[in-house]
């Protein structure tokens, strides 16, 4: 049981978030545009907030900047239209929990809310976030926990051990309850263009769909190879 | 007097130079008569009073000695002395008593002869008139005397006869002369007219001939003895050669009297120089030169019409040529009937309405007010009909002329199907574009209705799949939304497929609130997105115009989203994203419909606007928009008659002002 604050113009889209997010359980805050969104924020201190980014007067990424000013760990998801993949890296960049296409999936919600959830709890956690096994010539590793900017020391400390190990092949995995956002994407490709100059191939796992189309737009695809699972990454490695 | 003046020039000279000298000669002979006659008669009276005073001298000796024999011979040696014997009948001389004394007679003294002049006492002498059986004579009686005594009187008679026939010689020789002279004079006469009038006769005959319309022959004619000759003029071969002579009245008109010197004069002119002669040879030296003048000018002429027909016949472009009193058709040129499929015969004499029937109506009607149109009026994008009833749109030059001394109106067609087939592709392609333009905008636009259906849906999937039951409320809830919301992406995509559609040709009388009203739907929210906000003001129950919705949709469009730009392009310099506004409102003023769309934008500078309504000219970037726009915007807009006018300050927006003329009850 969280409290939801949805912002969106529409006022079917509002009516609808409410029935479907009362049915798992929440309490639903609506807002018809982000003004009012950020003083119901500022109101009620919601767990999650869920914002559309194409809105008349101040818009989505607007309202992601103020809550973010006002609450740098506050969640918040960015609602876009389908496959406007530009937007919601800005989003991401911007520190958006993630986001959601439209028309809205039940299992995407249903994701969302649940990395939301999880992410919350690890930052209570502090658990580690990054985790590296070195296998021979192939480095794995875990991602558990949230890629953010603040996690380029963690991040550049497993690769700087993966490259001295002298492995061919890294195999990054995102762990099941793992994000990434935008400043966590930038340390990563700066990292990955490390790796190519120590001709070490890296290999990627376990992303969402949404955020294999992020990558795959930013063009991390083209450096790295993608996989669903780590067993299908480790079948590529041995494949080469 | 009219029967004089009906006399020809020959006659009236010969007549009166006739006459002038006739009436002289009568004056010279009265006035000859008068003077030879009379002084003739007087003289012949002194030499008889000579006599007889040479008589009464001589004789006086013998009357008082009584001598009458010596008496006797001394009057015959008188009377028959030389030639006096024809001019003297007698003589005799009485005494103091009456007596007489001695006599010529030969025989008996005629009685009462010594009576019937006598001298009056101290008269000198008495000259009279006396008749005497078969003759009669002038009785000169003279007194003879003695110291202061009259002894006697001397009668002398004068023979009438002998006077009257050297009077009636002197008649005789007098009036021959006169007779000769008037003769030579007639002679004289009738050749110096024939000689005056000769080359006005020929003059004449010329003129007839030109008059016929032969000025071959009437230059052959007046030059035949002048060494004159027509070909040696330079202009004759060529009457583009700028002559000074010939072009004089031209060029006295429209330049000034410097300009003169560049045409052409040849240094020995063989024309316009006169012969040296009277004022005859003159006048048909001018004769000439006018004759040659209007030849050269007929052939210009001529050639002119040549030129203007073959124009008329091989020109591009059908003309036809209308009556403007019944408007009937007088004449076409080929490209008529090729155009119209109609034969040069069916069109001649056929109204002009057949052409076009709806669209022809008002140009008659423009040629029928009293002194019809000062000028030529054009007609843009008319339709009108192909035998058979086919279209074909063109444009139409209508200006008066006078055909034929009456008044008509010479109508030059240009056929322009084609290009307003192109026109329509251009629109239609340029709307494409635009299309393409909106796509990210409709997508998102029916994204909305769909996210809400999509999200109702989940829901009622979730409640199922859960077991729970869908309370009432909320199912009527999801229900009625999905309607509105399908309804909602339905319109969208009528007002996508309307905007999106070819036009036709065809127009109606519509509300010019309708299509705007279509493009607001479209345009709203998406320009809402980038905080552009319509202030939307209709004025309900607008008269209707004379226009086609889907065109005027491509209108309106064009020109929020120039708006749009302008109020980008001026964030775009500011930096800032303020919220900016466009209004729009309909009203009617003064008989036309006009819309007016205002934005805060950039403005639009001077030097801009004149150039805003080219084709392809564009303030963006290249690459970005065609710079099509406006160009059919203000073609469309031209095609319903309206007008586009701008109001603009540089940095504070513009504003464009649409107006259309109301249609008109009756069409």
């Amino acid at each position: 049981m969280s409290k939801i604050l949805v912002i969106d113009d529409e006022k079917a889209t509002l009516s609808m978030f409410k029935m479907l997010l009362s049915v798992y359980g929440h309490e639903v805050l609506t807002a018809e545009n982000g003004e009012v969104g950020i003083e119901l924020f500022a109101a009620e201190k919601p767990d999650l907030v869920m914002t559309d980014i194409k809105m008349p007067g101040m818009d989505g990424l607007q309202v992601l900047g103020k809550i973010k000013a006002m609450s740098p760990d506050a969640e918040v998801i960015v609602i876009t239209g389908h496959g406007d993949m530009e937007l919601a890296i800005k989003a991401l960049n911007l520190d958006a929990t993630d986001f959601l296409n439209k028309p809205v999936k039940r299992e995407d919600l249903e994701k969302a809310l649940q990395l939301s959830a999880e992410r919350k709890a690890f930052v209570t956690d502090k658990q580690d976030e990054v985790q590296i096994d070195i296998e021979g010539d192939i480095a794995v590793i875990n991602v558990m926990g949230s890629l953010t900017s603040k996690s380029d020391v963690s991040l550049n400390n497993v690769f700087d051990k993966a490259f001295s190990s002298g492995c061919h092949d890294l195999i990054l995995v995102f762990q099941e309850k793992s994000s990434i956002n935008g400043g966590g994407m930038d340390t990563l490709v700066e990292s990955i263009e490390k790796a190519r100059d120590h001709k070490c191939k890296v290999h990627i796992a376990g992303l969402s769909d949404n955020f294999q189309s992020v990558f795959e737009s930013m063009g991390i695809s083209s450096m790295a190879s993608m996989s669903e699972t780590e067993d299908e990454a480790r079948s590529k490695v041995q494949a080469s | 007097m009219i029967r004089f003046s009906n006399l020809s020039l020959k006659n009236k000279i010969f007549f009166s130079t006739l006459g002038v000298i006739l009436m002289i000669s009568a004056v010279i002979a009265l006035l000859a008569r008068g003077i030879l006659v009379s002084s003739l008669t007087s003289e012949l009276e002194l030499r008889g009073v000579a006599i007889a005073h040479s008589i009464a001298e001589r004789g006086g000796g013998y009357i008082l000695d009584k001598k009458y024999p010596e008496l006797l011979s001394l009057v015959f040696d008188e009377a028959t002395l030389g030639e006096r014997q024809h001019l003297i009948t007698y003589i005799f001389v009485l005494s103091k008593d009456e007596e007489v004394l001695c006599h010529t007679f030969t025989t008996p003294f005629p009685e009462n002869l010594d009576k019937v002049n006598p001298v009056a006492e101290g008269g000198y002498k008495s000259v009279r008139l006396i008749d005497f059986g078969k003759s009669s004579a002038y009785d000169i009686a003279v007194p003879i005397k003695e110291g202061l005594y009259r002894i006697g009187t001397v009668h002398v008679g004068l023979s009438k006869v002998h006077i009257d026939k050297l009077v009636t010689t002197l008649r005789i020789t007098f009036l021959g002369f006169i007779s000769f002279v008037v003769v030579i004079i007639f002679l004289i006469s009738h050749r110096l007219a024939k000689y005056i009038t000769s080359p006005i006769a020929k003059l004449t005959q010329v003129s007839d001939e030109l008059s016929r319309g032969n000025f071959d022959i009437s230059l052959d004619m007046l030059s035949s003895d002048s060494g004159w000759d027509a070909s040696e003029c330079p202009v004759y071969h060529n009457t583009d050669f700028p002559c000074w002579h010939f072009d004089q009245a031209m060029f006295k008109n429209d330049r000034d009297l410097t300009s003169t010197q560049d045409s052409q004069q040849c240094r020995n002119c063989h024309f316009y120089i006169k012969r040296a002669g009277d004022e005859v040879v003159q006048l048909a030296d001018s004769f000439r030169n006018m004759v040659w003048s209007i030849k050269l000018y007929r052939r210009r002429l001529r050639e002119s019409e040549e030129k203007y027909k073959s124009m008329f016949d091989s020109g591009p472009d059908p003309i036809l040529v209308i009556s403007c009193v019944d408007f009937r058709i007088l004449d076409v040129n080929p490209r008529v009937s090729e155009l119209y499929g109609y034969s040069r015969d069916e069109l001649i004499g056929a109204e002009f309405l057949l052409l076009g029937p709806e669209s022809n109506v008002e140009c008659i009607k423009a040629f029928e007010e009293y002194g019809g149109p000062s000028g030529c009026i054009y007609y843009p994008k008319i339709l009108h009909h192909k035998k058979g009833g086919s279209a074909v749109y063109v444009n139409m030059h209508a200006c008066p002329i006078t055909y034929k001394s009456s008044p008509s109106m010479i109508v030059a067609i240009a056929d322009i199907t084609e290009i307003i087939e192109k026109d329509a592709q251009l629109v239609q392609a340029a709307k494409m574009k635009s299309l393409g333009e909106m796509s990210a905008g409709v997508a998102h636009e029916v994204n909305q209705p769909l996210n809400a259906i999509k999200m109702g849906s989940e829901f009622l999937a979730l409640m199922a799949e859960h077991g729970r039951d869908v309370p009432a409320h909320q199912l009527s809830e999801v229900a009625n939304e999905v309607s509105t919301q399908v309804d909602r992406a339905a319109e969208i995509i009528n007002a996508l497929r309307a905007f999106g559609r070819m036009a036709d040709f065809k127009v109606d009388k519509i509300d010019i609130n309708a299509p705007l009203r279509s493009v607001l739907t479209l345009v709203t929210r998406q320009f809402e997105l980038k905080n552009i906000i319509f202030e939307v003001d209709l004025t309900e129950g607008l008269p209707h115009i004379v226009a086609q919705d889907n065109r005027l949709q491509q209108v309106f469009f064009n020109l929020v989203n120039n708006a749009r730009d302008a109020i980008s392009e001026k964030r775009e310099k500011s930096g800032l994203n303020t919220e900016e506004h466009i209004k729009i409102s309909t009203y009617g003023k003064d008989r036309e419909v006009c819309v007016r769309v205002s934005d805060s934008g950039v403005g639009i500078t001077e030097e801009v606007r004149n150039k805003i309504f080219e084709p392809f000219f564009s303030t963006k970037e290249v690459g970005y928009g065609m710079g099509l726009g406006l160009a059919i915007t203000y073609g469309i807009v031209r095609d319903y008659k309206g007008r586009v006018d701008i109001e603009s300050d540089v940095g504070k927006g513009a504003t464009f002002v649409i107006s259309f003329p109301v249609a008109s009850s009756e069409a």
